[in-house]
């Protein structure tokens, strides 16, 4: 059984090539993926000494680093950023396009620019932070009862219930929701 | 030499824990079905004739590898120089590839992975990442080929007919869906199929030797997002050629593993 184990010799192909050319390997010996090697060869020889390309590598760098580079090195980065989330911009990807579009009005120079996108930053950050203490300050004023306010609402409602039968399923439901509520949010 | 028409592989099935598709891939003598007319040989050399005759390229586009990460390499520190080619650049010490490179050369790959399961060959899927080991065997499994995600024995391949007891057939294709053992040494194997001429496919890191493999695919090789990616093309590459093969040989369909729930969903929502 003809065999070639040099691997540091040619490619496996040429290996393969010499032992039919040789006809030491019978052509129904041939193995199933020579034809397909053949008709679709590797893009380079996988040769084992096949040299290095000396190609240096470039470095990849955009316009917009400077003034990246720039709020970086006077602001400290305080938000926490999730890799998962591609919907959400970051505050730093916000900056370079709030100082992209300041640049393109054209009236002020680079260091003016600077400065005001930085507060027009912190203006955007403030309202998206307002709007979210709004939405949490609705949702407080909705569950405000704590458990003194609980007993004493259901004290007034017993008075109420003990006048009339009918309310009370409701107002028992409505008192069972509000006690567990307020209980674990202080 | 060895590798065909012996039928005896029954330790080399077990080393690589799967069993299920014996039948289907000891060598079948390749015998034309009464329907067809042309012979199976006949199909096999017509059908390399075409450029992509599975239509490979369309299984992916350069966006699905860079939502996969497979773009991002190792820092500059660790890089191989003879990966310099494949590279896009350097984004702050972090290398970065050319996906452009990397999808010609992932559906030079896929192309020759449809090919070889089209022949009936014997394809085995390699990894030594802990992390990503049971996804790549689920994937070898439900490709209906072998995996081997663990310690290499060395001799597996160059020393089989003694380990075994038995004449084996050694597989057709090597994928290496990474080719480091750890990050100093190059896994054996690449090295062991070279030797027998076992042609090979490898994703190759910016810290990886490129030159032994084949079908080389410039790549990210640790992430799981990316390694699903490689397993989920190179299982439907497989299938591809299967399913051609029993359509022309007149032969009903195999049955096809469904995709796990488990492994896989994981990284789908991004």
């Amino acid at each position: 059984m003809a065999q070639s184990r040099l691997e540091k010799i040619g490619t496996i192909f040429t290996r393969v090539q010499g032992l039919l050319r040789g006809s030491a390997m019978k052509a129904e010996d041939k193995p199933i993926w020579y034809d397909v090697y053949a008709a679709f060869p590797p893009k380079l020889d996988p040769r084992f000494d096949r040299p290095a390309p000396n190609v240096p590598v470039r470095n990849i760098f955009y316009a917009e680093d400077v003034v990246r580079a720039k709020l970086h090195k006077h602001n400290k980065p305080t938000e926490t950023i999730s890799l998962f989330d591609h919907k959400r911009s970051t505050q730093s990807q916000q900056f370079v396009q709030i100082y992209e579009n300041l640049r393109a009005q054209g009236a002020l120079d680079e260091q003016r620019i600077y400065e005001t996108a930085l507060d027009l930053l912190a203006e955007q950050r403030q309202q998206a932070k307002g709007t979210e203490a709004v939405e949490e300050s609705l949702e407080e004023t909705e569950a405000k009862s704590t458990l003194l306010s609980d007993f004493q609402d259901a004290g007034e409602q017993q008075q109420i219930t003990t006048t009339s039968t009918p309310a009370s399923k409701k107002t028992k439901k409505d008192y069972a929701g509000i006690n567990i509520d307020s209980l674990f949010k202080d | 030499m060895l590798r065909k028409s012996f039928n005896n592989l029954p330790r080399l099935s077990q080393l690589c824990g799967l069993q299920g598709r014996l039948q289907s891939t000891q060598v079948a003598p390749v015998e034309p079905a009464p329907a067809e007319p042309e012979d199976i040989a006949a199909i096999e050399q017509r059908i390399l004739k075409h450029p992509d005759y599975f239509q490979v390229h369309n299984l992916f586009t350069v966006r699905d590898l860079f939502n996969a990460r497979v773009h991002y390499g190792h820092k500059e520190g660790s890089l191989d120089d003879r990966m310099r080619s494949y590279l896009y650049g350097s984004r702050l010490g972090h290398l970065i590839f050319d996906l452009d490179k990397t999808a010609a050369h992932l559906r030079d790959a896929l192309n020759f992975a449809a090919h070889i399961a089209f022949r009936d060959g014997i394809i085995l899927f390699f990894n030594r990442n802990a992390l990503n080991a049971h996804l790549v065997e689920q994937k070898a499994m439900e490709a209906g080929e072998f995996s081997h995600t663990r310690f290499w024995r060395g001799g597996i391949f160059t020393n089989a007919n003694v380990q075994f007891d038995a004449v084996t057939r050694l597989p057709d294709l090597c994928i290496f869906l990474n080719t480091q053992n750890n990050v100093l040494a190059q896994h054996t194997a690449v090295r062991d199929a070279a030797k027998m001429a076992i042609p090979t496919i490898g994703i190759v890191d910016t810290n990886c030797n490129p030159n032994l493999i084949t079908y080389p695919v410039p790549g990210n090789d640790d992430t799981p997002a990316a390694i699903e990616l490689y397993c989920n093309l190179f299982k439907e590459a497989i299938w591809r050629g299967k399913r051609k093969r029993r359509e022309l040989l007149g032969l009903p369909p195999l049955e096809e593993a469904k995709p796990s729930k488990s492994a896989g969903r994981r990284f789908e929502k991004n």
